[in-house]
């Protein structure tokens, strides 16, 4: 399938916000110091140019189509299906198989064509940040693949876990560099790369998130939601409409605007964003920026929902390094600000559950993250018990890189 | 009554033409008796209340400004000493408040008129309350503010810059060797009874050391926009041959990590409250020579 062209439905202004008219809140802009100016515009140039060049385009899409692998697969889910309460009480259950991937998640559309985007402009390399190395596996395998040295900055925790995703990218030459700042994590670490972008002019920076100043939210979700657009063409030839629902996990919000994207200015399908609730919202310990009641804040570069202590920015906790963000992108912000977004939450004990019930029951090992948003779907079709609806749910990645952390859960359980 | 009313608008007119902005006064004066300033700039509350409360104090013997650092742990434009610092101030339960306390308990211990000058991020700011921020800015007598993320879009500078200008408290910019001629323009426009902050390279503070070459550059484009603005240049100073070179072409230098380098290296040796800030001042007083 030819993928479909890119349209812009939900443009920020020319300051870079989204903003809510009748609130008045602002979501986006850039938030940086005059230090970065230059090479931030030089960026935003730059994508626009490219997005308008039909070799750049085209190029791009080859690429998409044969290395990463993006025309993949909606299945109906009969096991789903029928764990729900069956087709006659709530319809059908299907599951986008984006774990089918290169590199098995949603991050290497957006990371190879931030990458691409770079070369293209003649930087000769890459600067990033991760958390558990979805993102800079991705960047790595992306770099390595187009010929781009890369620095990947990681909180000193996050580094010091065994993760396959860190050697994967080490063997595909990536530089590690470790980020010992403040919680050791992943928003110290972005900074970091952010202000590495400050100090390497002949560096291009990438966002692993939809996240941080403009042009990167906008950036981001535009390259990612391929993903959507293919979805949305794919489920009308399937199904022969659009989804009643469409549910997808929300950490700084890629993988939800990734499949969500070209759903946003039509009634249909209801778009649920799913977080992490951690040890639960109440225990204080957690990664849910909305259900967690974030606040209005300005971090990393944009204006969005926070978690917040005091006056510095709060750490999160989740058992699922993809959603262990104290932020949410500003456009997915704005879209729940507007009401087009239900936020719903699952607890890291409901997400391992439901890990060992796909692997038991379904014969597939998802990315941890995919098990939140699994867990928070079946919950809500149950609820809505509608035997004509369809629903869709973003299976955002393989649980690879979870095995050792799920078998330590397995044993656990025994 | 409407005497009175009169009387009173007239007076506050007059008022607002007369009076000169703290930062201004000094510029001039400085200027007039051919004199360049010292900025010295530290993280408040670094490596504690106490200590840092001791080190301002000494900080006022040397330096015709000081600049305090608003701790904010996610920053994006400091070098990892004032990350550092930044992490010891938090950890010593550093926060916006304490930072207007620490500064008026300085001030009026030391009973000197050395100007402080905030630097900080929006995000403290917008949590503390734009507008608790303004008027406890003139409460404490801050001279100026620094916003590192306010950029020249955001509504956020606009409504700070109007809050700050209306009780005549200064705004600066930084700028840097890679901005345009333009940004460098609406930058100038933007600082208010205050200094423009010139960055002598292009990279996080301290990384490097001073470039005077970009420092001339970046003062001739200044002054092609502005005749009279004063001008601070700030980066890899670290010595006072540096300080004397840069003088030259500036109105004041701004040391900031080799100041908190120093706090870092006496902490280490275990020196904290008097004894670090008597550190600290030796340093200060052969670096100002």
């Amino acid at each position: 399938m030819k993928i479909p062209p890119f349209k812009e439905i939900n443009p920020p202004d020319k300051f870079g916000y989204w903003t809510n008219k009748k609130t008045g809140e602002k979501f986006g802009g850039q938030y940086i110091s005059s230090l970065l100016v230059p090479n931030l515009k030089r960026v935003e140039d730059g994508f626009f140019k490219a997005m308008k060049d039909k070799k750049f385009l085209k190029e791009l899409e080859e690429d998409l189509n044969t290395f990463i692998g993006v025309q993949t697969p909606i299945h109906f889910s009969k096991t789903l299906t029928e764990l729900a309460g069956g087709e006659k009480k709530i319809g059908k259950i299907y599951l986008k198989r984006t774990d089918l991937h290169t590199n098995h998640s949603h991050k290497p559309i957006s990371a190879y064509a931030c990458c691409k985007l770079a070369k293209y402009l003649g930087f000769k390399k890459i600067l990033t940040e991760t958390g558990a190395f979805q993102n800079g596996r991705a960047v790595a395998s992306a770099c390595a693949s187009l010929g781009l040295k890369l620095d990947i900055y990681v909180g000193a925790n996050d580094a010091k876990k065994l993760a396959i995703n860190k050697d994967i990218s080490a063997l595909h030459g990536a530089r590690i560099i470790e980020v010992h700042d403040s919680t050791k994590s992943l928003l110290p670490a972005m900074a970091a790369a952010l202000r590495a972008f400050q100090s390497e002019p002949d560096s291009m920076y990438v966002v692993g998130s939809v996240a941080g100043p403009m042009p990167y939210p906008l950036m981001v979700r535009t390259f990612a939601s391929v993903i959507g657009r293919i979805t949305k063409k794919q489920f009308k030839n399937l199904v022969g409409k659009d989804p009643s629902t469409l549910f997808a996990v929300c950490g700084g919000g890629s993988n939800f605007s990734a499949i969500a994207y070209p759903y946003y200015k039509s009634k249909k399908p209801d778009l649920y964003a799913v977080e992490s609730a951690g040890d639960g919202i109440k225990t204080g310990r957690h990664g849910s920026t909305i259900g967690g009641g974030g606040k209005m804040g300005i971090l990393l570069g944009m204006q969005s929902k926070v978690l917040l202590n005091g006056e510095n920015v709060a750490e999160s906790f989740t058992a699922a390094s993809g959603l262990d963000f104290s932020s949410i992108g500003p456009e997915v912000a704005y879209m729940h600000s507007i009401g087009r977004v239900k936020f719903l939450t699952t607890t890291d004990l409901q997400a391992k559950k439901t890990f060992m019930m796909m692997a038991r029951k379904h014969g597939l090992i998802c990315a941890i993250e995919a098990c939140y948003v699994i867990f928070a779907a079946i919950k809500e079709i149950r609820k809505r018990k509608n035997p004509r609806e369809n629903h869709l749910i973003h299976l955002c990645g393989s649980g690879e890189p979870n095995v050792a952390q799920m078998m330590d859960f397995m044993k656990k359980q025994k | 009554m409407w005497i009175w009313r009169a009387k009173r608008c007239s007076n506050d007119g007059l008022h607002e033409k007369t009076k000169m902005s703290e930062l201004n006064k000094l510029f001039k004066e400085r200027k007039k008796n051919k004199k360049s300033s010292f900025i010295g700039f530290v993280t408040s509350g670094d490596p504690n209340y106490k200590s840092s409360k001791e080190i301002m104090k000494e900080m006022t013997k040397y330096c015709q400004v000081i600049e305090a650092g608003v701790s904010f742990n996610t920053s994006t434009s400091d070098s990892p000493i004032i990350m550092e610092a930044n992490d010891r101030a938090i950890k010593s339960g550093m926060n916006m408040s304490k930072t207007f306390k620490l500064i008026n308990e300085v001030k009026k211990e030391t009973k000197t008129d050395t100007p402080f000058v905030l630097m900080t991020y929006l995000n403290p700011i917008i949590v503390y309350g734009i507008k608790k921020f303004i008027r406890s800015c003139q409460k404490t007598g801050i001279a100026g503010v620094i916003i590192v993320d306010a950029s020249l879009n955001s509504p956020e500078e606009k409504f700070i810059i109007n809050g700050l200008t209306k009780k005549n408290i200064g705004y600066i910019k930084i700028i840097s060797p890679t901005n345009s001629e333009k940004f460098i323009q609406s930058s100038i426009k933007n600082c208010k009874n205050s200094w423009i902050y010139i960055t002598s390279y292009y990279g996080l503070t301290g990384s490097k050391n001073v470039n005077i070459q970009n420092v001339r550059k970046l003062v001739k484009i200044v002054r092609k926009y502005s005749k009279d603005i004063p001008i601070g240049v700030g980066f890899g100073i670290k010595t006072s041959k540096q300080i004397k070179d840069v003088s030259k072409y500036a109105d004041a230098t701004i040391v900031g990590s080799a100041i908190v380098n120093k706090i870092k290296e006496g902490t280490e040796n275990g020196k904290y409250g008097r004894n670090l800030a008597t550190f600290i001042g030796s340093y200060l007083k052969k670096l100002t020579k």
